[in-house]
């Protein structure tokens, strides 16, 4: 499988990574302003509600998808327990928080596209399920992605 | 009175839809940009190999100053 992902990425699995990562997390806070437009939190005269909700399933399903891809870039190269095992000792703590949130993030997912498709009963939760992903998203991105980028 | 109208249901679709794939677009330049030029493969095996003969090196010297000064000498 690390053969595959370096033959895709063609070695440069962290830098796709960081690129796709991040433009998930650029998605995911326009996909909190299209909310908070379906939810009539933001009124914007351009944008009606039916249209925010419409765009906000779209990109959604996008987003997860490169998610989802980047997800299985990471598990398949660098590992669960590899992934802490292997980081240099101070970045430790770094990387368990990022395989923490990255996990839970994937949990969220399931649990948003099981109220979303099959439990709708459940839909009063969508706002805060919603918002514990982009939480989750955010310290995923924040402990890897954004550590690449200006942790050096 | 002059009321603002919104655009029709359909040019909102086509406006946010847009507005997500300009989103990508600059996340993608931004990132790459702040990256740089990155290296190829075979540049950064030789770095990670060149990286883990260094730390052998090192894990030998440690292991052979251990074994020089833990002997009961002689």
């Amino acid at each position: 499988m690390e053969d595959f992902v370096d033959g895709v990425t063609k070695g440069n699995v962290s830098q796709v990574k960081t690129v796709l990562a991040s433009v998930v997390l650029a998605l995911a806070m326009y996909q909190v302003a299209l909310m908070a437009v379906a939810y009539g939190k933001l009124r914007v005269p351009f944008l009606k509600p039916k249209a925010a909700t419409f765009t906000h399933r779209a990109v959604g399903d996008a987003a997860v998808a490169v998610g989802v891809f980047v997800a299985f870039l990471c598990y398949s190269y660098f590992g669960i327990g590899d992934g802490i095992e292997h980081a240099r000792d101070e970045e430790t703590g770094r990387a368990t928080i990022h395989v923490v949130s990255g996990s839970l993030f994937v949990v969220a997912v399931l649990a948003k596209v099981v109220v979303v498709r099959w439990w709708r009963s459940l839909g009063r939760f969508l706002p805060a399920l919603g918002l514990t992903m982009f939480s989750l998203f955010s310290v995923a991105w924040l402990t890897s992605a954004g550590n690449y980028l200006w942790g050096g | 009175m002059n009321v603002a109208t919104a655009p029709s249901y359909r040019a909102q679709l086509i406006g946010s839809l847009v507005a997500a794939v300009l989103i990508v677009a600059i996340a993608v330049i931004a990132v790459t940009l702040a990256i740089g030029p990155g290296l190829d493969a075979t540049e950064l095996r030789e770095r990670q190999e060149l990286q883990e003969e260094r730390r052998e090196q090192r894990q030998e010297r440690r292991e052979d100053l251990q074994g020089d000064s833990g002997g009961p000498g002689g």
